[in-house]
């Protein structure tokens, strides 16, 4: 259609955020739970601490059990991939039923594998769903300004977990040209200021370490 | 067909990666289902269609006549064919519409048209559905996907394809449209047919708006977009009722509805599709009416019989009623989805009193119909083929011609001599195959 609302504006940022959430977070999961199999079993509790979250799980099974699968915790991996799909399904005429399905697809395969004995396997699928959600929005969504919101929503959500889950430099750098480069083609006023002193912060590796909190207040407000 | 029917499970699990579901409120939270789909179509031939299609466009026609006429000079009232008092009663007679003649003078532009066929291969009307009638989108996107699931099914078969029915939705839309953009309104994502209005919107590509998208300025509706441009809405096909559409006209508490609706669209600056007030048309107890309209208006026979019914309001079916409750289905006239249908003969002594009560005290308030013992269609269940009560919701689009799309929405019960098909009671649905020869 391409003639987007101010309230579906938003739900495409979100749309793109709740999506990254997802696929980030399972893809960082997957290497805390490596480390949980015979190396640390608390080390869930690192992975906590990165995004500031509480203890509220009784054991590393509790863990995995409550904080991938159950919707019932706001945190959970299960409830962000319900918003994303919150997002997605009133956007159904922009994005395409053809890859809005990728969606549903990923929370399907989660609600599925809440009993599985091999959650790893179950995020791979979700990784692979959600892989192709952004293949499919790439080939399938025919207005650029649809698809230029949804990414300017997954780059700031990919930058933000990337910093506080400590990424090495070079990705920051790179996710940030990502960024950049979404930014300069919106047609939507957006926070230029946050823009430039991001550009700044991000600029080399010291300058990143030394400011990981300001970058994170400027990408809550880049957008807004 | 066995090759269609041995990919039932992958065509579910089609329809579940697309979200084809749909919406039902229990102990007031929200939940969201499965629509059963049995891979078993109806099948419906092509003679059988064909007098399907002149009965229903017949009907349909004299309904937009019927609905002009009430809005307008009420000639079939001045004639004596309809009661003024059971008229006026009529909880879907809008005073607020009176005098406005909708764009192209089309009323009812989707009609979802429920019949059953008894054993003896008549076509029966339970009822019409005049204001938004829903359900297209499921066999819409069922056939796409049985097509996928089993080609062979569809090379083998002489089968009417009815994958048409977004551009038969769109080119209504156009045709009665006001300069201006396309927009199906929805109340939102907790709507029990959500689905459908997200699925029509892309087959249509109309936008989906909420009223939040919506405003009106001088008599004239427009879509904010989000760089804060004005664009100017022409048709709206709106998933939400009357009552709630223009709080400013109907329900002030409305927080979905548009604000100056329906003024712009007195004014002839937007078509509503359907046109708001159609309720008085498709109210269980003028249904009554309606082969005396079709003789009233067109000046023909109705094709399609009304299933035998009568009503309390006129003393000699009081009586008829009153006396024979236990073997009729009586249905008060202001419940939908399957809701307020009660089987005479499912009842208690005590409560077929208490019904016979009801009925003195608001004899409008309901009707009674003959039992039809309609017929069962093949439905599979755990590999087995079982035999289960169906209707069939027939779409008849008007905008430059009145169309039946030649397909429809089968419904079933899955029960065991259950009657109730509703998918919000629990009913499943099939795909409604038209032969072409």
């Amino acid at each position: 259609m391409g003639i987007i609302s101010l309230e579906k504006r938003d739900r495409l940022i979100w749309l793109g955020r709740y999506t990254e959430r997802t696929f980030t977070l399972c893809r960082a999961l997957s290497r805390y739970f490596d480390h949980m199999i015979d190396m640390d079993e608390n080390a869930y509790k690192g992975f906590l601490d990165c995004l500031g979250l509480p203890y509220i799980y009784k054991d590393s099974d509790d863990f995995i059990a409550t904080y991938v699968f159950d919707l019932k915790d706001p945190n959970s991996l299960a409830s962000q991939l319900s918003r994303a799909l919150d997002n997605a399904i009133v956007m159904r005429e922009e994005l395409s039923s053809d890859t809005l399905c990728y969606i549903q697809m990923a929370q399907d395969t989660l609600r599925a594998g809440c009993h599985d004995s091999a959650p790893m396997l179950i995020l791979q699928n979700v990784v692979d769903d959600l892989f192709a959600f952004w293949g499919s929005a790439d080939d399938n969504v025919v207005s650029e300004d649809c698809r230029t919101l949804m990414k300017c929503g997954k780059y700031v959500e990919r930058l933000d977990l990337y910093v506080r889950l400590g990424y090495p430099y070079h990705d920051i750098d790179k996710e940030t040209s990502k960024l950049l480069n979404r930014l300069s083609k919106v047609r939507f006023a957006y926070n230029e200021p946050a823009a430039k002193r991001l550009i700044g912060l991000t600029a080399d590796e010291e300058s990143y370490h030394a400011n990981r909190q300001q970058i994170l207040n400027l990408l809550c407000s880049v957008l807004a | 067909m066995r090759n269609l029917t041995e990919h039932a499970d992958s065509i579910n699990r089609l329809l579940s990666r697309y979200g084809v579901k749909f919406g039902i409120y229990k102990n007031q939270t929200f939940h969201e289902q499965l629509f059963p789909f049995d891979a078993l179509p109806r099948i419906i031939t092509h003679d059988e269609f064909a007098v399907l299609d002149k009965g229903l466009r017949q009907r349909v026609d004299a309904l937009n006549l019927f609905l002009s006429d009430i809005y307008h000079e009420k000639k079939i009232v001045r004639d004596g064919v309809l009661p003024q008092e059971f008229l006026f009663a009529s909880k879907g007679y809008l005073p607020e519409c009176e005098g406005i003649t909708p764009p192209a003078g089309i009323y009812s532009h989707i009609s979802g048209i429920d019949l059953v066929q008894a054993k003896d291969g008549g076509w029966y009307i339970l009822e019409d559905n005049l204001r938004i009638p829903s359900g297209a989108s499921y066999p819409l996107i069922a056939r796409e996907l049985c097509r996928r699931a089993s080609p062979q099914t569809f090379r083998q078969n002489d089968i009417v394809d009815n994958r048409n029915y977004a551009d038969m939705l769109r080119d209504m839309m156009d045709y009665v449209s006001a300069p201006g953009m396309r927009v199906i309104l929805t109340p939102g994502r907790y709507n029990a047919a959500y689905f459908e209005h997200s699925y029509l919107a892309e087959r249509t590509d109309s936008a989906l708006a909420s009223n939040a998208d919506l405003y009106v300025e001088d008599n004239r509706v427009y879509y904010r977009d989000y760089l804060g441009q004005a664009q100017r809405v022409g048709v709206i096909y709106r998933r939400l009722s009357d009552e709630y559409l223009d709080p400013l006209t109907f329900l002030p508490e409305s927080l979905i509805g548009v604000p100056g609706l329906m003024a712009a669209y007195r004014a002839g600056n937007v078509a509503i599709v359907n046109a708001p007030g159609n309720g008085v048309a498709d109210d269980k107890g003028i249904y009554y009416f309606v082969p005396k309209m079709i003789k009233y208006y067109l000046g023909e026979e109705p094709v399609l019989k009304n299933a035998p019914t009568y009503l309390p309001f006129y003393e000699e079916d009081y009586r008829f009623v009153m006396e024979n409750l236990e073997r009729l289905v009586v249905k008060d006239v202001s419940e939908a989805g399957g809701y307020g249908v009660v089987f005479g003969s499912n009842l208690t002594a005590q409560e077929l009193e208490t019904l016979r009560k009801t009925i003195e005290r608001e004899p409008r308030r309901f009707i009674a119909q003959e039992v039809i013992d309609f017929i069962d269609l093949p439905v599979m269940e755990d590999g087995q083929q079982v035999m289960r009560k169906a209707d069939l919701r027939a779409f008849v689009l008007s905008g430059r011609e009145t169309r039946v799309w030649p397909s429809g929405l089968t419904r079933f019960a899955r029960q065991k001599d259950s009657f109730v098909v509703n998918s919000s009671q629990g009913g499943g649905f099939k795909d409604t195959w038209v032969l072409s020869r």
